[in-house]
């Protein structure tokens, strides 16, 4: 293009200008008649070159660039859309399992607590009853010999009595009397 | 006298015959007019050609460029015209293109703007409102008048308001050609003038030199706006055919 300028540059003096062609008229250019079939039939020759050119090159290879570009980016975004499902769905499944989880290890807390608190339960319970039953027994027993003791108290005074009114008088009281006279 | 002054802002639109071409006794010579729309053509080539040579998922600079001007088009169209207007969309896009980069073009130095020729743009405007009047008849068949008579008017202000609307009508191709073509002849005319000036002005001219800047930086603009206010008036004209209700 600049060697197509720099020849026209070259050429323009030389050029033979239209209205210097017939009268020096001074009027605009635009107004020279005589340019406008030259300038009419350039024009529909440049101007239908290129609406060919648009029409047939440029329009369809523009529109389809612009029609792909468009659907990779619509399939694209489907593509994005359908992984986010995808996450979303497993983190809903993966939160699911999880509430789940735990509620099952509480579950598990739970009823072992409860099995720990019931033996144990259990357990104090049985022990009372032996602590209660030996208690019992105990009692019972330093009973027996509460009144076994006071038996032998008794048989023990009653032959003590009876040895020392013995030494001392002829007559001996019966167990009787002298059972009367302790009480 | 106007060729031997350089500092004619006007000269920069001359048009000047580089091949002598007659057919039919009709002068179709290939101008400097013809080269900066051959030109035009090419750059939108070059541009579609190497943004699409190598097409990939995650487009890589010259591609986005080529995509954003599609989408931006595309968009435009389906924002004015709707679904309807898929089938003249190779016609906008191309409009576009080719508006956008002679408008470009013609900014930088010792070029010839091809869009500053009324001829040029009427030519399109023109093209346009044949081609809107014909496909809103042929949509809308006779109902298509209705756009003269915009509903909920009553019907004694129709005298005044019919003419007024077909007057408006038969005024868009001038308007759309007028318009784009005078920003492109006033905006270069001023440049070129202010360029004289520094030339002018020796050393004193860094002024009109940093008003220069200022002014190329909004032509800048300008040729980028112009060819969007040209598409997007072609998008409104086309949903005015299509749906001549609203």
């Amino acid at each position: 293009m600049k060697i197509l300028l720099k020849a026209f540059l070259l050429t323009a003096p030389i050029n033979f200008v239209y209205a210097a062609e017939g009268q020096k008229s001074a009027g605009l250019p635009q107004m020279d008649i005589a340019t406008f079939p030259s300038q009419l039939f350039w024009l529909v020759i440049t101007f239908s070159l290129l609406y060919l050119f648009m029409w047939k090159f440029v329009i369809p290879r523009l529109g389809a660039t612009i029609e792909e570009r468009r659907d990779k980016i619509s399939n694209d975004i489907n593509d994005a859309d359908n992984l986010n499902t995808e996450a979303t769905d497993i983190l809903k499944k993966y939160d699911e399992q999880m509430a789940s989880a735990s509620q099952e290890s509480n579950e598990i807390i739970t009823n072992s607590k409860k099995a720990m608190l019931d033996h144990l339960e259990t357990l104090k319970k049985e022990n009372e009853e032996k602590v209660n039953s030996l208690i019992s027994e105990s009692q019972a027993k330093i009973k027996a010999q509460e009144e076994k003791s006071k038996i032998e108290i008794r048989n023990a005074t009653l032959d003590t009595v009876k040895a020392i009114v013995s030494r001392y008088i002829e007559n001996i009281p019966s167990d009787e009397e002298i059972n009367k006279k302790l009480n | 006298m106007a060729a031997d002054n350089p500092i004619d802002p006007i000269h920069q639109f001359e048009i000047s015959k580089i091949a002598d071409i007659q057919l039919g006794g009709i002068d179709i010579s290939f101008t400097n007019s013809s080269l900066f729309m051959v030109f035009a053509l090419a750059a939108t080539m070059a541009l579609f050609v190497i943004g699409l040579s190598k097409k990939s998922i995650i487009p890589n600079r010259m591609q986005m460029l080529s995509e954003l001007s599609y989408n931006f088009i595309a968009n435009m169209l389906r924002d004015q015209v709707g679904d309807q207007g898929r089938a003249y969309f190779p016609f906008i896009f191309s409009l576009f293109m080719f508006i956008f980069f002679c408008n470009f073009i013609g900014l930088i130095p010792y070029t010839f703007t091809v869009t500053s020729h009324l001829i040029v743009t009427f030519a399109f405007a023109g093209l346009i409102f044949i081609a809107v009047t014909i496909i809103g008849f042929v949509k809308n068949g006779l109902g298509y008048l209705r756009i003269f008579y915009p509903s909920g008017i009553p019907i004694f202000l129709a005298p005044l308001i019919v003419p007024i609307e077909i007057i408006s009508y038969l005024s868009k191709p001038i308007s759309l050609s007028v318009r784009l073509c005078a920003n492109m002849l006033a905006g270069h005319s001023i440049l070129k003038i202010f360029a004289g000036f520094i030339v002018m002005l020796g050393f004193l001219g860094f002024a009109p030199l940093v008003f220069l800047v200022v002014l190329y930086a909004l032509e800048t603009l300008i040729a980028a706006l112009q060819a969007y206010i040209f598409t997007i008036l072609t998008c409104i004209y086309l949903n005015d055919a299509l749906h001549p209700d609203h």
